[in-house]
């Protein structure tokens, strides 16, 4: 694991972060997005149970962003 | 054979994400992205799902092919056996980061995604990461939910 930027930002003056770095394939991203709120914002699973597990998927895999 | 009752689709796993229909629809869009942006090359792309599946055991996933990108009897053994020495240096620089994502994101190293971003660009190597990640998504589901395992075209039927 790094905790150095790997890949430079795509935004000119923005630092390197998560939304910088992906803006390198901003369509991409933006579909990725789009799935990304239908997952939230839909679906008959409730958002406890999909936080909770989110939480816990990110303990696991030890991401801590 | 899966344990949640299909519903009538093109396959099974599309017919079991057929109960959440616009999910299925932006999944496949978003999926589709990678394949059709011009990114990353196709070949690569094709190189490092298989190389996925393999790790991940997915039978229904290696059971696909894309038609597009002919790979020889002695590639697919080579990706099955994780022995990347035959192909490209842009090629092998895909397949390392793809050799960890499964199992081992925490031990890709800054040099390996560096590698990647020199040989296919930046921009690319954003899109390979994030390629990878769901073709790791792509097998975890396709095991979880009980996939069945039938030849199939990945052009045609991206989550055949």
């Amino acid at each position: 694991m790094s905790t150095i930027p790997r890949i430079s930002s795509a935004i000119v003056g923005q630092a390197e972060d998560f939304a910088s770095v992906t803006a390198h394939a901003p369509d991409m991203i933006a579909r990725f997005f789009d799935l990304y709120a239908e997952f939230w914002q839909r679906g008959v699973v409730g958002a406890e149970i999909k936080e909770m597990t989110r939480l816990r998927n990110a303990r696991i895999t030890d991401c801590g962003y | 054979m899966s344990l949640i009752t299909p519903q009538p689709a093109a396959s099974e796993l599309e017919g079991i994400l057929k109960h959440r229909p616009e999910l299925l629809e932006k999944y496949r869009t978003f999926y589709l992205s990678f394949w059709h942006d011009g990114l990353v090359p196709r070949r690569v792309l094709e190189l490092c799902r298989r190389r996925v599946a393999h790790i991940q055991g997915c039978e229904a996933e290696l059971a696909l092919s894309d038609p597009q990108t002919r790979l020889s009897p002695a590639e697919e053994t080579a990706l099955a056996q994780g022995d990347f020495a035959s192909f490209s240096a842009a090629e092998q620089s895909a397949l390392v980061l793809a050799e960890s994502m499964p199992n081992g994101v925490h031990y890709i190293s800054d040099e390996e995604v560096k590698r990647a971003a020199r040989e296919l660009g930046e921009p690319a190597c954003v899109a390979l990461l994030t390629a990878l990640s769901f073709m790791d998504v792509n097998c975890r589901l396709k095991i979880v939910l009980g996939a069945d395992v039938a030849p199939g075209s990945l052009h045609d039927d991206i989550l055949n």
